[in-house]
């Protein structure tokens, strides 16, 4: 699946596409399949509105174990906010739809795998 | 401290302005994206990963507490009630609004500060020594000619699109607390054999993905001739650094193609071609210098009863006395450093109340004075040794009397993943887990001096290529990876980190430090701190240790 996000121009903040909108939960984000053309033609719809966002680009996303959510660590740290402040970002807001993003792995959170230590 | 005369503050006023119209014609679509991006760089506002983020110089690390208090109110009005001090000795505000920006420019101009020249490839704030004009090291006053330099490069026309971001350090210590030699220049400001002023000229030095020490390219420099000296550097540069690939940019690249040497050669036969008249006068140099006339210190015994009973009947305040309190050259006074790495806390940041208590304490106890570190951490450089045990519960009373300075604890980190939209791995939550493992302060004073320091990419801003343990997050396969390397060194005993081995995953970190110091503990020959062990055992035993259970 992917979606559509951007930083909004005015503030920064980090926003998703749904239906021709910009929304600021991921949670209500349009969710497109991989290949559906769909996903290209939001893009562009996004990428001309240059005066309300920065920036607007595709992501991958997977189903979790809750639900949803960004493939990659970076884009999981957008949708939720800074790891080492819970109370600052979108993860403020609590509810199910962001125990859905923190319950995510995957791509790039850190699995303490051992196996990969090895003496060179 | 210097004052902005009635022309520095008709610019900066001027210069906000200016903001305030690219911002709204930014906002009215006059301007795309490609056009403004370099405007709001010039003026520090970065599009990070959630917000912007405004990054505000400290020029020399130096703030009064109206100033310091300039912060918290932006930190409460505009943030969301702190702000992060840098590696950098700046403060940056993580959430800023664009549309707020104009606002916060005005905001600092009112107390003569702003933003200019903390991005794009200039000349940037100058690093200098936090404890000048209070330690009895230094041969003279440091803030002098970082103001020096600061005056000449703010706004330099020939040097406003070099190559690449350009960075000077002033120290004029035995004891470097700048990182001199990572730096693009470093000036060390010295006695030469005949009792005369200058410095030692250290070019070709930084850190990111090519890290190189600078070496010296001119054992003593007149003091007289330090601009001429430095415009014969940066034409050098300009002229023949290379600026068709971005990570062969910077000027270490070109002394190292060069080679020292002929670097050095091809500065002085560009000095020869200007003129003396383009040093600084000697009237201006001594009204700069009459900024930073000697404080009015009170006439002091050495001892102080009041400090010598609190410390033997307060174990935290004697603790505190051991790690952050530092002679001063005035007798009665001591340089006193304020950690801002509680354990669970993120390095660097301090929230609008603490930024307040410290400007309050200035005010009272400080001579007004205030520094911010290049490794994250505040000063106040003159605090009489009768009024710390005040000083000390004061801060204690808002969450800033860590006494852990220079301690395994006292970690720099970067904004890492968390913040930074160039970051690869989070920085500031291996950081948290490390100082919580060493939480027990009395196993940390144990340990000694240790300077642990990342990074959450291969930039470097954590300063992981001279951490005695440097920690560099990398994106292996799409995970947070951390490489560990060992024996850098920012201080005066400059040196480079070396690769331990294998990345660990971000879970692993804390276990490894935690074997290196066990390694360390056990093999360390009296005196030895971390690095010394380190240079004297080499890597074996430390890879040993954490690398044991490969097996």
């Amino acid at each position: 699946m992917k979606a559509l996000t951007a930083n909004r121009l005015i503030d920064g903040e980090v926003v998703f596409w749904r239906a021709g909108q910009w929304v600021e939960r991921f949670a209500d984000a349009d969710l497109f399949d991989a290949n559906d053309p769909a996903a290209e033609e939001a893009a562009t719809a996004g990428k001309a509105q240059p005066t309300v966002v920065v920036d607007a680009y595709l992501i991958d996303v997977d189903q979790g174990p809750a639900g949803p959510a960004p493939v990659s660590y970076r884009e999981r740290i957008r949708a939720l906010g800074p790891t080492n402040e819970p109370d600052h970002g979108k993860q403020a807001e609590g509810g199910d739809a962001i125990a859905a993003l923190q319950a995510a792995t995957g791509a790039a959170r850190s699995t303490g795998r051992v196996d990969l230590i090895r003496r060179k | 401290m210097y004052l902005y005369d009635a022309i520095d503050k008709d610019f900066l006023a001027d210069r906000a302005a200016e903001f305030r119209g690219q911002v709204a014609r930014r906002l009215a679509g006059e301007l795309t994206e490609d056009q403004f991006k370099p405007l709001r760089l010039m003026n520090g506002l970065y599009l990070q990963l959630h917000a912007y983020m405004l990054r505000v110089a400290v020029p020399y690390g130096s703030l009064n507490p109206t100033q310091l208090r300039a912060f918290a109110h932006i930190a409460r009005t505009w943030d969301k009630g702190y702000g992060h001090f840098t590696t950098r000795q700046n403060i940056q505000f993580n959430w800023v609004k664009l549309g707020d920006a104009p606002d916060i420019l005005d905001h600092l101009a009112g107390v003569d500060m702003h933003a200019i020249q903390t991005s794009g490839n200039c000349i940037r704030n100058v690093t200098s020594d936090p404890y000048a004009g209070a330690t009895a090291q230094e041969v003279d006053d440091p803030r002098v000619w970082s103001e020096v330099i600061r005056q000449w490069s703010t706004l330099h026309p020939e040097f406003s699109f070099l190559p690449r971001k350009f960075k000077i350090a002033v120290t004029a210590a035995e004891t470097d607390r700048t990182a001199a030699r990572a730096h693009d220049i470093g000036l060390k400001v010295q006695r030469g054999p005949d009792g005369d002023l200058g410095f030692e000229v250290m070019v070709g030095g930084g850190q990111g993905r090519t890290p190189y020490l600078a070496p010296t390219i001119r054992a003593h420099l007149p003091a007289s001739r330090l601009i001429s000296y430095l415009e014969a550097i940066l034409r050098v540069y300009n002229r023949h650094g290379r600026r068709d690939n971005i990570y062969k940019a910077r000027i270490k690249i070109l002394v190292a193609s060069l080679g020292a040497e002929e670097f050095a050669r091809q500065v002085e036969e560009e000095w020869l071609k200007i003129a003396e008249g383009a040093d600084l006068p000697d009237t201006e140099l001594a009204r700069i210098r009459g900024s930073f006339a000697p404080l009015d210190f009170a006439i002091l015994p050495p001892r102080s009863d009041v400090f010598e009973a609190a410390k033997a009947s307060d174990k935290a305040f004697a603790r505190f006395v051991r790690n952050n309190i530092k002679a001063h050259k005035q007798p009665g006074y001591g340089i006193v450093e304020i950690s801002l790495k509680a354990p669970g806390a993120t390095p660097g940041d301090a929230s609008a109340e603490q930024m307040e208590a410290v400007a309050d304490l200035a005010e009272r106890f400080g001579l007004s004075d205030i520094r911010a570190t290049h490794e994250q951490n505040l000063v106040l450089p003159h605090v009489k040794l009768d009024d710390a045990p005040a000083v000390h519960a004061a801060l204690a009373a808002v969450g800033l009397a860590t006494p852990n300075i220079n301690l395994i604890s006292d970690i720099i980190a970067c904004p890492g993943l968390d913040y930074c939209a160039l970051a690869n791995a989070r920085a500031i939550p291996v950081a948290q887990s490390i100082a919580e493992r060493f939480a027990d302060p009395d196993r940390a004073e144990t340990i000694g001096e240790l300077k642990v320091k990342i990074s959450g990419c291969i930039n470097a801003c954590g300063h992981h290529h001279v951490g005695h343990i440097g920690i560099l997050g990398v994106d292996k396969k799409g995970e947070e990876f951390y490489q560990l390397s060992l024996g850098g060194s920012g201080a005066e005993d400059a040196s480079l980190a070396s690769i331990l081995g294998p990345a660990l995953p971000a879970d692993k970190v804390a276990d490894a430090v935690d074997r290196m110091v066990e390694a360390y503990l056990a093999i360390r020959q009296d005196g030895e701190r971390f690095l010394d062990t380190f240079r004297r055992a080499g890597m074996t035993p430390f890879k040993e240790a954490v690398y044991v259970d490969a097996h």
